[in-house]
């Protein structure tokens, strides 16, 4: 008897369980794959609104990609170039416009929150643009999406110069308001596109994109 | 092929006698501890314990990837980018020799030393020693801040108590000495010199640990000026060296490699190929080196220099009475062939000298005179300034100290305890004078006595400048912002003047005063500065002093005469070695796991005996021994305790040890290297790496000697054995597994100049390449094909390789115990073998062995996971992350060129973690690794010339190894493009791989060495 119900019990849960797996099995992975890995940013940065909507180029920010092994995350004072002046969305600059127009007084400067947390990390008074005394400036520590195993070094340099668009390997950062791993970065993802190009070229020139183990591990 | 006349090579006198290696009899493995009762494994036992693992499994497959965060600048430098190498040139501060640098840096940190190929000395040669200097940069004990009575202390307070006190002496009148080495840095010289200045009784005092003083003596007497001739390697034909290991560690190895090996070269016609005589009492790198080595004690070097002075001055018709000169212990027919030969080859000859007997030194220069040496090989109107310590002074000072004479006292970039004879009774004076003050960057023997340690930075974080050679300017500049409060000594003299000043702006300064006035160009200070310290150095008017030409001092010197050697006796001969030096590098663990050039010993220092010797007093390798000698001035007697080395072409009489080792510090070695279930420490019984021998050195008569201690030898009875590489990683079959009457294995080729001008192929083996091949030809090699020569007539086995490559890649230290299990794990080795003379000596041959990248690599095709296969361009790749630690491999690869990770070998230390190359893995437990030809560099090189848009040049990629050998002994690139150096090489006749009859086709081919015996007819080979 109770032999039976065990059965009945381990063939119910075999159901199930097989039933979940069936329906998630896109989940199912590798281990050390994060596609999919989207964490949350010390400061809610939208390359939407920055790579997508205002066009800005990938390299002007991510300048170590055409020069250095690492693409970099831009200096706090490369984000100053613009956000010296820009303080917060346009949206909200002419929403204070048009208040100060009805109350009949100057518009106040504006700073988003997000902007805030920049001129924090600076150390700097955003109305007057000088190191404010009360704050110690401190780097910001962004979380790393895209990462590769210790073992292995992927070279942005080569890519760039080869003509690769980001996106093949980023995704469409440009549509992303927080940035999302879109591809799996596995080795194997890495080797196919590898073989590819050796034979499409990339943009209509020739590659030579070697399979060798040790144009990625040594 | 003459298959006669098989000269036999080896590495271990065990190997040349077929008796079992002691050290293999070590055995690798321990013993499984017995399983005792019922400890096997129950079902219900592996039932749970499957359980749980596949639990855990399940469990640790859903954990979260760690977060990695990304940290940008907030302000980044303009020269910085995040992953870019970027250079700056600089000056060695690892010796008083002041080879040019160039460091490469990562992310504002040093990260790999390399030699400066504009440097007029050293030419882009860097020794083992300077390149391991990086690592005393990022020592966690070094002192970071001042210290007053052994507790740390505030600039501040150490400022003000020294001030008060300085002010006291002034105007008392007290003596201040000022006691440094050799102070290469005209800045820091001419600081020296105006902070004594107020002191109406002041001296600076310069000695050197590792002493030339009597050869600058010598000059003095016969040039009018106490300076060291700058020695022109390059342009001597025929070398002729006493005791003067100047390959090695004497004065500038790296300068006198690159003059020396460019007179080695073998190119025009008649082939370019200088003739060395070496006359030595122990076995040293430059010794192994000479076309001509004779082993004799320390007291008939004199004899000889005596006899060979004779026949050049009656060649030359100097008038020169040596004296009565006891019978030459050499055959008078070579000494005469060897004068003839310096007298037919004048103004193109060479005689040097390490005595510290000012008599011979004089002689020495008088054979040079007589040979037309000076203003062709020899350089006295633009001397070396790398040594100018004055024994003399030195020995004054001391008196003064002990007769309680001296009221402040510097220090500066010398361990006087410890380098001295009787550095406890130093010590003990140092205790009573007022104020002592160390420049020391540790705590050590010195700066344990003194008052106050002010500590000086490491080089790499300094501003500074050096005058290696007279009107060769060189600078250093900080790399890297300074790790702690340590404070430049200029600058502290600056502030203790009353007048603080940076040491850039000091350093500027002088520059301003001093030297733009000795400029060649025309251009304003600024673009003069800013050049120098782009280059790193810069060549301006020598202002040396004055010399008259050779006097006639030489007249009527007398060659002291020979002490009789005791019977039962042994004559000490104390040296330097490679790493260590005279004690300086004793914190550097990858200098103490260099093994020697010659004797291939890590870790420790012994006493080397001949084996002639060994038996006559039976010990054996190992055997501890105990070194007594009495003092003749104060006959107290002096013991220590080393282990027994069996040095072959070592002086029957003489028991050789190596000074700089026991020092303070080096206990921190003891756990070195995993700490496992059999983990021996890696120090001595003392706690210390080797034991000090400095109490053997005298300094009496204005020299400190090394050489000339009697000592008497016994048995202890009790075994220490020596980590020692020769034997490990043999290439050749032990006689034990030969087949029988099977021919041994050819390793090393070479020949004798004879017999290559007559046919250069001279000496090869005529082993053809086996023409069959089952293995078919799926290499096409269409683009780059990666390989490596290596000239063994160039290689001096320096070693300088051996730590460039542990630099670059990450390569481990394992200690002591580790290395006794044959578990180094250098990617490159250098294979020293020895071959019986024909005039009873040794023939010493050094080979750099590192993967051979082998077309047909039998390590690839045992490996059953595909971590090692081979690249398309002709390299052998190891996959670390694809390992799985079979040993397969290492196995099989008849080279003995891999490593294996026994362990995690340690990594604790995070500051000295950032010496660790980012562009290189670090491999961890379970993994095989070896040489990869830096392809870190070639990728790198590869991937920035597409950037540039450029090909890739012949000359892009230079490994490690081949970036600072001194001696141009390798060559690297591309052999496909029939330009590239390494194409030509290997079209050489010299050319030979090693094993080819394997059929392999190693990438790594080498160049015959070719030795200058024009007596010698035949071909020399060895299996």
């Amino acid at each position: 008897m109770t032999g039976r119900i065990v059965t009945i019990i381990l063939s119910v849960g075999l159901a199930l369980g097989a039933t979940l797996l069936a329906t998630r099995a896109s989940a199912i992975r590798l281990t050390g794959i994060h596609q999919g890995y989207e964490p949350v940013q010390p400061i809610a940065f939208s390359h939407r609104l920055h790579a997508g909507d205002l066009q800005v180029p990938c390299l002007y920010c991510h300048s170590g990609a055409g020069s250095s092994r690492y693409a970099g995350i831009p200096a706090v004072t490369t984000c100053m170039n613009c956000h010296r002046f820009v303080t917060t969305t346009f949206g909200a600059v002419r929403a204070e416009d048009d208040l100060a127009r009805q109350e009949n007084r100057k518009p106040r400067l504006l700073i988003s929150p997000e902007l805030q947390k920049l001129y924090d990390a600076l150390g700097i008074d955003p109305v007057s643009g000088l190191p404010a005394p009360d704050k110690t400036p401190s780097p910001i520590a962004w979380v790393k999406v895209h990462n590769v195993p210790a073992f292995t070094y992927f070279d942005h340099r080569g890519h760039v110069t080869a003509g690769v668009p980001c996106q093949q390997c980023h995704g469409p950062v440009e549509t992303m308001e927080r940035v999302r791993q879109v591809e799996t970065l596995s080795m194997g993802w890495c080797v196919n596109c590898h073989r590819q190009v050796n034979r499409t070229g990339v943009g209509g020139k020739r590659v030579n994109a070697s399979i060798d183990c040790v144009t990625c591990h040594y | 092929m003459p298959t006669q006349n098989r000269k036999r090579y080896w590495k271990s006198r065990e190997e040349r006698d077929g008796a079992p290696d002691p050290a293999a009899t070590d055995r690798e493995f321990f013993d499984t501890p017995a399983v005792t009762g019922a400890a096997y494994t129950t079902r219900r036992g592996f039932l749970t314990a499957a359980g749980f693992g596949l639990a855990g499994a399940a469990l640790s497959s859903c954990s979260r990837a760690p977060v990695v965060q990304a940290i940008p600048y907030l302000v980044q430098p303009e020269e910085v980018t995040p992953g870019r190498p970027y250079f700056y040139a600089s000056t060695c501060g690892g010796c008083s020799a002041g080879c040019g640098l160039i460091v490469r840096n990562r992310d504002g940190r040093p990260v790999k030393l390399e030699g400066n190929p504009d440097h007029p000395a050293s030419r882009g040669g860097l020794c083992a020693a300077g390149q391991a200097s990086i690592l005393g940069l990022y020592d966690s004990q070094r002192l970071t801040a001042p210290m007053r009575d052994g507790q740390r202390a505030s600039w501040a307070d150490v400022d003000g108590a020294i001030r008060t006190t300085l002010d006291d002496i002034r105007t008392q009148g007290g003596a201040v000495r000022f006691l440094t080495g050799t102070v290469t840095s005209p800045t820091v010289r001419s600081l020296i010199g105006a902070f004594l200045k107020p002191f109406p009784n002041a001296r600076h005092v310069a000695y050197d640990a590792l002493s030339t003083s009597a050869l600058l003596d010598a000059c003095e007497q016969t040039h009018g000026a106490r300076v060291l001739p700058r020695l022109r390697f390059d342009r001597a034909e025929v070398i002729v060296s006493f005791d003067a290991d100047f390959l090695g560690t004497w004065i500038s190895p790296v300068e006198y490699t690159v003059g020396y090996s460019a007179g080695r070269t073998l190119r025009g016609d008649p082939p370019r190929l200088s003739y060395h005589a070496q006359f030595e009492s122990r076995m040293s790198l430059t010794g192994g080196r000479a076309d001509w080595r004779i082993a004799l004690a320390p007291a008939e070097i004199g004899i000889v220099i005596g006899h060979l002075a004779e026949r050049l001055a009656r060649m030359a018709d100097m008038p020169l009475a040596p004296g009565a000169l006891p019978p030459a212990p050499v055959p008078a027919a070579r000494l005469d062939e060897l004068a003839d030969r310096l007298w037919r080859a004048r103004g193109r000859s060479l005689v040097v000298c390490a005595s510290q007997d000012t008599s011979l030194q004089v002689l020495c220069n008088a054979m040079n005179h007589a040979v037309g040496a000076y203003g062709t090989t020899i350089d006295v109107e633009r001397p070396s300034y790398q040594r100018a310590g004055n024994d003399r002074d030195l020995e004054a000072l001391r008196d003064e100290l002990s007769a309680g004479g001296v009221a402040a006292l510097f220090i500066a970039g010398v361990n006087p305890v410890y380098d001295l004879p009787d550095g406890d009774g130093l010590a003990q004076a140092l205790r009573t004078v007022p104020l002592v003050i160390s420049f020391a960057d540790h705590v050590d023997e010195t700066s344990s006595v003194a008052r106050y340690v002010c500590p000086d930075r490491h080089f790499l974080e300094c501003w500074s400048d050096t005058e290696a050679v007279a009107g060769v300017v060189s600078l250093t500049q900080p790399v890297i912002r300074p790790l702690g409060e340590s404070r430049q000594l200029i600058e502290s003299l600056a502030v203790w003047s009353g007048a603080p000043m940076s040491a850039c702006d000091l350093v500027r300064a002088h520059w301003t005063q001093q030297i733009y006035p000795r400029r060649r160009t025309d251009a304003p200070f600024r673009d003069f500065w800013e050049r120098a310290v782009h280059d790193g150095v810069v060549e301006v008017t020598p202002d040396a002093p004055a010399v008259r030409p050779f006097g006639e001092a030489a007249r009527g010197v007398m060659v002291p005469e020979a002490p009789p050697l005791p019977d039962g006796d042994f004559a000490l001969v104390l040296y330097p070695t490679v790493g260590m030096l005279d004690g300086r590098h004793a914190h550097n663990p990858w200098l103490h796991e260099l093994p020697d050039p010659t004797t291939k010993v890590t870790w420790d220092n012994y006493a080397s005996f001949s084996p002639e010797a060994a038996g006559r007093i039976g010990i054996a390798d190992g055997d501890v021994v105990r070194l007594e000698s009495s003092d003749g001035l104060t006959g107290a007697t002096k013991v220590i305790e080393l282990s027994a080395h069996l040095q072959p072409g070592q002086h029957d009489r003489v028991v050789a040890v190596a000074l700089g080792y026991g020092r303070m510090g080096t206990d921190r070695f003891a756990k070195v290297g995993p700490q496992w279930i059999e983990g021996r420490t890696t120090v001595g019984t003392n706690g210390l790496i080797g034991v000090s021998a400095a109490g053997f050195r005298t300094l009496a008569n204005g020299v400190l000697r090394d050489t000339g201690r009697l000592v008497r030898v016994t048995k202890t009875g009790r075994t220490r054995p020596l980590a020692a590489t020769q034997s490990h990683h043999m290439i050749a079959v032990p006689a034990a597994l030969a087949p029988a009457g099977g021919a041994r294995r050819p390793i090393v080729e070479e020949t004798t100049l004879a017999a290559y001008v007559k046919d250069p192929t001279a000496g090869s083996l005529g082993h053809a390449e086996p023409t069959a091949d089952l293995w078919p030809p799926d290499h096409p090699y269409t683009g780059h094909r990666w390989a490596m020569v290596v000239d063994l007539n160039a290689c001096t086995g320096c070693a300088a390789c051996v730590i460039g490559c542990q630099v670059e890649n990450n390569v481990p230290v394992v200690g002591r115990d580790e290395v006794r299990r044959h578990r180094e794990m250098h990617w490159i080795r250098i294979d020293r073998y020895y071959a019986d003379g024909d005039d009873g000596g040794v023939d010493v041959i050094h080979q750099p062995m590192l993967c051979q990248h082998c077309e047909h690599a039998s390590c690839e095709v045992v490996c059953p996971v595909l971590a090692t296969v081979h690249s398309s361009e002709g390299l052998n790749q190891q996959i670390y992350n694809r390992c799985v630690g079979t040993r397969y491999c290492a196995n099989n690869c008849p080279y003995k060129v891999r490593r294996f990770n026994w362990f995690d070998y340690p990594r604790e230390d995070r500051l000295q973690n950032l010496v660790l190359n980012p562009d290189v893995v670090v491999r961890s437990r379970g993994v095989m690794e070896k040489c990869s030809m830096c392809i870190q560099r070639i990728q790198n090189a590869r991937i920035e010339a597409a950037r540039l848009g450029q090909p890739l040049g012949p000359n892009a990629v230079e490994t490690a190894c081949q970036q600072s050998c001194p001696a141009r002994a390798i060559t690297f690139g591309d052999a496909n493009d029939p330009e590239s150096p390494v194409s030509q090489a290997r079209t050489s006749p010299r050319y030979f791989r090693v094993l080819a009859e394997l059929n392999v086709k190693p990438a790594v081919g080498y160049l015959r060495l070719v030795r200058h015996r024009p007596e010698d007819g035949g071909e020399r080979r060895h299996g």
